[in-house]
């Protein structure tokens, strides 16, 4: 099947990557940065195409890779177009939104994949299986941890809240998105945050703490708070008969200490990296092969809007200061 | 300077004891303990002497004790050191009702005598680094902190620690209140509100929280969160447990592991298939040395009454917090 990509910034090039392992035909980029396009192109050997609606029209997948305020104009419109529909995360900025998206989808009779890509990074995937086998017994507590810099240069959309609805929506979904797919169905979501209190600090920082019906309780740590070029993240789930640690400062399996070639050149967003399957390769062959095969997705679009729902309790939490109750106490 | 031990309960016990026979200065009368069993099994295991009443350790007129029994029975325990004079370290929480609290306020201030709270990791060499970095500003403008005591259910060594009468609670009880105390003395200030997520899923048969996640906010907006759970598997972990922290400030952040020093100890001829033995310095040693110290100059102990009475109060507000799931003010 042939792909398009709209968007040429950090995700429209780790999609890239994916798109071109995955046996599909990437055929094109279109970006309103044109320079950004015409290089992944190059990179990819595709063409860059100018005209976004032409690109559309030539595709039987877009991988929309835009910022997060125009996810739902591309998805209605790739809809429309009848094209199945890639989208990054967060699959929208408000619930009704996203709703909207995933039954345009419905309606069109395409399919619509929210790429929540920490669902496809090995470690977080094998804590997981360990779960489901009964390794851990009964939940008891998660501990999520997400901590980067704050998003550079070309890529200050994100630090606008209006336009990625801010680190919690854009960042620490992946966490909630996560801790759901372990836990289930949240009850209680209480947050705290650098931005809740001050909008204009310089970087943000967030504590979400959640408790789920099946009566396990999760701690969702998430910031833009750390100096450039640094990434950590982190796993603790603790059950009844079993117990998961997992740190990124603990699991490389190589470290150069190398002299910086050009110190003053950091990624302008910090993505974390796996030392396996590049895991943004793993999403897009996964994507690519339920699409095919018309197979279901292992991440739904609704777990999508389920994520951002939790993303936007914790937002309810900062603003009203109280404890959110999700479905009523 | 003559020194005793009240009750062998509290697991940090034996290592007070250690500290104090082997302490330049200090004549180490021995422990006091109504449990005879207990009393002897450590006699015995340790060869120091035993005394199966308090009266009769007290009878000796040591210059200070270290009290060392079940949360519930500090107040008791306080009252008659109190009246023999005897300057008081107390094990933490200071006690399980903020009313026996006061009333150990009472007593020792009566009395005219030194009270001080065990809270040992404000004496961890990690810990003062930490509050000597701030001092200087390293971090800027501190946001947040996030810290985490987790351990496992101490069961195996003492009983009553899962036991609601005798202990007050659970985790939230046990280890809420290290952080705390940290948070409050890094921050200078009280905590304004909380809200705690507690539960049992760790050990159904004990009659205890094991499982607790605080979100406090302190009056100077810093938010914070302590995960106070037994959530290490019981005598699989290859240690206790730990406590570290991770700050975020202006300037970045500061992550901090007090019990990071250890070796990675494999043995056939140990229970666990893995070990951590530790290696750092004891922060017990120096907490000790300043109550110790505190004595001789005629001066508060660095660690007060108000110190375990102010963390006593916010671990009951997470049982009511967790209660009502909703957020307790101050």
């Amino acid at each position: 099947m042939k792909v398009g990509i709209i968007g040429a910034g950090t995700m429209g090039n780790a999609h890239a990557k994916g798109w071109q392992q995955s046996g599909a035909e990437l055929i094109g980029v279109s970006a309103k940065n044109q320079a950004s396009a015409k290089q992944l192109a190059q990179t990819y050997q595709i063409k860059a195409f100018d005209d976004y609606q032409e690109l559309l029209d030539s595709v039987d997948i877009i991988d929309i890779c835009v910022p997060t305020d125009l996810h739902k104009a591309m998805v209605l419109e790739a809809a429309r177009a009848k094209k199945h529909v890639v989208c990054e995360k967060p699959i929208a900025l408000s619930l009704e939104d996203a709703q909207e998206m995933i039954d345009a989808c419905d309606k069109a009779g395409v399919r619509l994949f929210i790429a929540m890509v920490v669902r496809f990074f090995p470690q977080y995937r094998a804590a997981k299986t360990a779960l489901d086998a009964g390794q851990l017994g009964d939940l008891g507590v998660i501990r999520l941890k997400r901590i980067s810099h704050q998003p550079i240069g070309d890529e200050a959309w994100f630090t606008t809240e209006e336009r990625s609805g801010g680190m919690i929506v854009d960042l620490m979904l992946h966490d909630l998105d996560y801790a759901r797919w372990l836990a289930g169905k949240v009850k209680r979501v209480y947050a705290k945050s650098v931005r809740g209190k001050k909008a204009d600090a310089p970087g943000d920082y967030a504590l979400i703490s959640l408790g789920f019906e099946n009566g396990a309780m999760a701690l969702i740590e998430g910031g833009w708070a750390y100096p450039p070029g640094l990434f950590r993240t982190g796993i603790d789930i603790a059950g009844s008969a079993g117990l998961i640690e997992w740190h990124s400062d603990d699991s490389q399996t190589i470290k150069p200490f190398l002299k910086p070639k050009d110190p003053g050149k950091v990624a302008r967003v910090g993505i974390p990296s796996s030392g396996t399957e590049d895991p943004y390769v793993t999403e897009i062959k996964h994507a690519y092969d339920a699409i095919k095969n018309n197979k279901p997705f292992l991440v739904t679009a609704e777990d999508g809007l389920e994520a951002l729902r939790l993303a936007l309790a914790a937002k309810e939490s900062l603003k009203t200061g109280q404890v959110i109750h999700l479905g009523g106490k | 300077m003559r020194l005793g031990i009240m009750s062998f309960a509290h697991v940090h016990a034996d290592g007070f004891l250690q500290i104090l026979r082997n302490l330049a200065g200090v004549e180490f009368l021995g422990f006091s303990d109504p449990d005879k069993t207990q009393g002897k099994f450590f006699a015995d295991l340790y060869g120091v002497k035993w005394f199966d009443t308090h009266q009769a350790l007290l009878a000796e007129k040591p210059d200070a004790v270290v009290i060392c029994s079940e949360n519930a029975r500090h107040l008791e325990d306080v009252k008659l050191a109190a009246a023999a004079g005897a300057h008081i370290l107390c094990e933490k929480p200071i006690a399980t009702t903020l009313k026996d609290a006061l009333a150990i306020k009472e007593a020792v201030d009566k009395a005219g005598v030194k009270f001080m709270t065990a809270f040992p990791m404000r004496f961890d060499p990690s810990i003062v680094s930490l509050k000597a970095m701030l001092g200087r500003g390293d971090l800027g403008e501190i946001y947040a902190i996030n810290g985490i005591n987790h351990s496992e259910i101490p069961r195996r060594h003492r009983a009553w620690f899962a036991d609601k009468t005798l202990a007050g609670g659970g985790a939230v009880m046990d280890h809420t209140v290290h952080l705390l105390d940290l948070y409050r003395w890094l921050l200078s200030c009280e905590v304004k509100d909380l809200y705690a997520e507690v539960a049992n899923p760790f050990t159904p048969d004990a009659q205890v929280d094991t499982a607790g996640l605080v979100t406090l906010t302190f009056e100077n907006d810093v938010f914070t969160s302590i995960d106070c759970s037994w959530s290490r598997p019981e005598a699989v972990y290859p240690r206790w447990g730990h406590l570290k922290m991770e700050l975020i400030g202006e300037h970045g952040a500061i992550a901090v592991d007090a019990f990071n020093q250890y070796l990675n100890y494999y043995s056939k001829k140990d229970s666990r298939q893995a070990n951590w033995l530790g290696w750092g310095s004891d922060a017990n040693l120096a907490m000790v040395q300043e109550f110790i110290n505190s004595i001789r100059e005629d001066r508060e102990p660095a660690v007060t009454w108000k110190d375990g009475f102010e963390a006593l109060k916010v671990a009951l507000a997470c049982y009511e917090a967790s209660e009502q799931k909703q957020v307790v003010r101050f």
